[in-house]
């Protein structure tokens, strides 16, 4: 048994110990975010279903708020798990492997989140199958040229592809744990894993796929992102209408997606130290490279959206650049944005920061704050300075909006948390790659 | 087999027409006289009263949630002692390229065969996408399922809806007395008379400031006044193409080269 | 009866040596991992041709002509002007296009995936369990009694370090 057979029974047993050895400090926590995301997420949301929407704080002039915020904030999430496991597969960047299972769970839970985002946001939400396009009772299909229905369709086919993905990514780990696992996870894990055996013909087929699924996935991710922007950026309203909202939000949904999955990293190696075998310094060398170059990106856009505010030099651009940049909260708010996004991930200049877990998290805290800005300044600020300036009206969230918000969050590492104890957070077979294969030559030195 | 081919090919091309009609019915439109109009909100009253508006009450007008389909914007000019106060009416502008009727992923509103942007509440999920494009601000959204004291709903307009919490509303151009005057001229066999249909707003109105009549026919009113030199059309810029026109008030010392707005 | 026979091996390149070998003799072998070879058994053996292109392909262009039908069919079905904008319009469209060129891809290629690896397929098959974690195995199928002899001693002189005559298990 060389050194390379033994690493890869390692990592079985790793992954294994992961999802089995479960301390009582887990469970407290699981009940506390799952207690927490249902008093904070779906009791005010029954409420909310109860009375109707005016328990929000949402008027007239603007009726998109906090929960569409979160909505494109989640998008925004959920975009970093495809994007390390499509593109930087398709560029063959071998440090995806270690990362890029937990990214894709983490996509997953995030467009769960969207879906409810979007369902809580509607005025009549046990209506939310009428946006579907099927033959229906009603004789009506939904149109097809509503930015919306785009979404529909975008948002369906990433859930789709996303959650295809990932089962098939973790088919072969399930083969490989359903050995070594006893009780309901062995009968679990050799029903997910379909039979699987690992033969070259298998795995021939596989690896044609993920290629298939990458080269599919790696534009639907770009897509995605520009049709929720056209969500703002078809209508006609100043500050939404931007030709630079597609690239803009990609960035930014891209950026903000790496910084959850710092964070996402660093909790896990703090709760599994046995992960920092795998995730290492390395890896978050070259996310925080990804951050900074993203958060430069998204800098540049966020300057020339104003800039061209500034050059259309319109009543209504001017309205709307100094509602947002001169008139507080908003000018606050926007100060904070900048600090969060564009001057905190300047420290990732310095290689000793972008190497130290802590340093990284905290950064990736600010940048995701400051995302969140982003979005709130341009979804409901932008809506409280449209045409007629006798409707101009500022919004506040309400209390339930906060609630909802800060209970989508617990529900989402709810949800992370329940998923790390069934599904390998580990792509084991991959890592296994990393590693190298047992080849009989290399024994001397292996 | 050609023939058949000819007349898809036909038919596909009418529909590259914007707002597939060959002739549509009717074309609505109002004529908002500013001249006349002295802002009294007799037709504000008048449309709470024609289409069960609720009233909100204090805390939800002060979010800005009052349900006026109809409301007079008042803009002041000019510091205390010498303010000139300007106001306009400002209803659903029935626009022929609404940007609300793109955003609505359910068809819950659509331009109608009379040239209307109609609003179709059971179709309505409350995404407020068409609150959201347009640029109006007409579009009222049912925040809760608002009650009426006794004995308030019993005055209720039997021929018009109540909305439930969840539904978005704007002026239908009283959509009811259309349908009744349409109706009645079928009955009789005759085309619609001009003046035949009158929205609640223009019926109220005390110095005649609204006309209400059919753009197609060419000898009714509001053909003829839309011609008028004071007329305008609100945010014409965006190209929304209104059905409402306005006509400007010729103030002294004025050289009218500016609109209200 | 027939059974297959199943060689256990610690390293990839003496596995695929073996393969080799075994094939060379007439036999069709299946090559068990726990890790992708696929580069690996290529080089050696040559390139594999992939059915799975198809099924993408098809599912591709399916839907997009899929997508492409079904909103401008149902848009012209039901007669809905909006915004005074085209009800036969290309531009929005292709939007929905795109997505369900990506979607039916997806789901196509998915398929097409199982098929071509016979999944799923839950009942027994020869196995051995450290194969899924860090051995590399050997099989091939079909073998009579007379002929194990001949393969087991070829297996062992190329390395094998386990040769089983196996009935097909449960794995």
């Amino acid at each position: 048994m060389n050194n390379i057979t033994r690493k890869c029974r390692e990592i079985n047993e790793d992954l294994l110990s992961i999802m089995t050895k479960t301390g009582p400090g887990y469970y407290v926590l699981v009940a506390v975010c799952g207690i927490l995301a249902i008093t904070l997420f779906w009791l005010p949301w029954a409420y909310q279903i109860y009375y109707g929407q005016g328990v929000t704080g949402l008027n007239m002039p603007v009726p998109w708020g906090a929960y569409l915020v979160n909505f494109v904030f989640w998008v925004g999430i959920a975009h970093a798990g495809t994007l390390i496991s499509a593109m930087l597969y398709i560029t063959h960047t071998p440090w995806r492997r270690a990362i890029a299972r937990g990214a894709e769970t983490m996509t997953l839970f995030a467009l769960i989140l969207v879906t409810l985002s979007v369902f809580v946001h509607m005025g009549r939400p046990w209506n939310f199958y009428w946006n579907f396009p099927y033959p229906n009772t009603r004789q009506l299909w939904p149109s097809f040229q509503s930015p919306l229905m785009f979404d529909v369709f975008a948002i369906g086919t990433y859930f789709t592809s996303s959650v295809v993905f990932l089962y098939f990514g973790m088919i072969p780990d399930f083969a490989s744990l359903k050995h070594s696992s006893t009780g309901w996870r062995k009968d679990l894990y050799t029903a997910l894993s379909l039979g699987w055996t690992g033969t070259d013909r298998e795995w021939h087929v596989q690896g044609r796929a993920t290629m298939f699924f990458s080269s599919f996935i790696m534009p639907l991710v770009v897509s995605v992102h520009s049709i929720v922007s056209w969500d703002f950026a078809l209508s006609i309203v100043p500050g939404y209408n931007k030709t630079v909202f597609a690239p803009y939000f990609v960035t930014g949904a891209l950026l903000s997606g790496f910084a959850g999955v710092i964070v996402m990293l660093t909790v896990m190696r703090r709760a599994y130290p046995v992960l920092k075998k795998y995730v290492t310094e390395y890896h978050y060398d070259r996310i925080g490279q990804m951050v900074l170059a993203l958060s430069l990106v998204w800098s540049y856009c966020t300057l020339m959206e104003v800039l061209t505010g500034i050059y259309a030099d319109t009543s209504l651009e001017k309205e709307h650049l100094i509602y947002k940049i001169l008139t507080s909260p908003s000018m606050e708010l926007f100060a904070l944005m900048i600090f969060c996004n564009t001057f905190i991930p300047l420290v990732l200049i310095w290689r000793r920061v972008r190497k130290s877990a802590a340093l990284m998290f905290l950064v990736s805290l600010f940048v995701l704050l400051g995302m969140w800005l982003e979005r709130f300044l341009i979804i409901p600020n932008s809506l409280s300075r449209k045409f007629l300036p006798y409707f101009w009206h500022d919004y506040h969230m309400s209390w339930v909006e906060v609630s909802i918000t800060f209970g989508a969050i617990l529900g989402f590492i709810t949800l992370f948390m329940i998923s790390i104890k069934i599904f390998p957070i580990l792509s084991a077979f991959e890592v296994k790659e990393d590693v190298g294969l047992p080849v009989s030559k290399e024994d001397d030195h292996g | 087999m050609a023939g058949i081919f000819d007349r898809i090919i036909g038919k596909l091309k009418d529909y590259r027409h914007p707002g597939y009609f060959r002739k549509p019915d009717h074309k609505w439109t109002m004529v908002v006289d500013l001249d006349m109009c002295n802002g009294c909100e007799a037709c504000v009253v008048a449309c709470y009263a024609e289409n069960n508006l609720p009233t909100v009450g204090k805390v939800d007008c002060s979010k800005s949630r009052a349900f006026s389909w109809l409301r007079i914007e008042r803009y002041v000019e000019g510091e205390y002692p010498n303010v000139k106060v300007k106001f306009i009416p400002i209803m659903c502008q029935h626009c022929s390229k609404a940007p609300c009727e793109i955003g609505c992923p359910v068809y819950a509103t659509y331009h109608n065969q009379d040239g209307l942007n109609v609003q179709v509440y059971n179709r309505c999920v409350g995404t407020f996408t068409c609150a959201t494009y347009c640029p109006y601000d007409v579009r009222r959204f049912n925040w809760f399922t608002y009650k009426r004291d006794k004995p308030l709903d019993e005055q209720l307009n039997p021929d018009v809806t109540v909305r439930e919490m969840g539904v978005m509303e704007k002026c239908s151009f009283c959509i009811q007395r259309i349908r009744y005057a349409k109706d009645r001229a079928k009955d009789e066999g005759r085309p619609v008379k001009d003046g035949e249909v009158k929205p609640a707003c223009v019926q109220s109105c005390p110095t005649g400031a609204l006309t209400f009549g059919d753009l197609l026919d060419p000898d009714s009113r509001v053909s003829k006044m839309v011609n008028d030199p004071r007329g305008y059309k609100l945010l014409s810029e965006l190209n929304t193409d209104p059905s409402v026109v306005y006509l400007r008030r010729v103030v002294e010392g004025s050289s009218g080269g500016h609109g209200h707005e | 009866m027939d059974k297959a026979v199943l060689g256990v091996f610690g390293y990839a390149d003496v596995m695929i040596n073996a393969a080799k070998k075994v094939k060379e003799a007439g036999y069709s072998v299946s090559m068990l991992s726990p890790v992708p070879l696929v580069h690996e058994i290529e080089h050696e053996m040559g390139k594999r041709f992939d059915f799975l292109r198809f099924f993408t392909l098809f599912g591709g262009l399916g839907g997009f002509f899929g997508g492409t039908v079904f909103a401008l069919g149902t848009a012209v079905l039901y007669i809905m002007p909006r915004g005074g904008r085209p009800i036969f319009a290309a531009t929005p469209t292709l939007i929905i296009s795109y997505e369900s060129t990506i979607l039916a891809g997806v789901l196509f290629t998915m398929l097409g995936f199982l098929m071509l690896c016979r999944l799923p397929y839950f009942k027994k098959k020869v196995f051995e369990e450290k194969i899924a974690i860090d051995h590399f195995g050997l099989v091939i199928e079909g073998v009579s009694a007379e002929r194990f002899l001949s393969i087991e001693k070829m297996l062992t002189e190329n390395g094998a370090s386990e040769v089983r005559w196996v009935e097909k298990s449960t794995c």
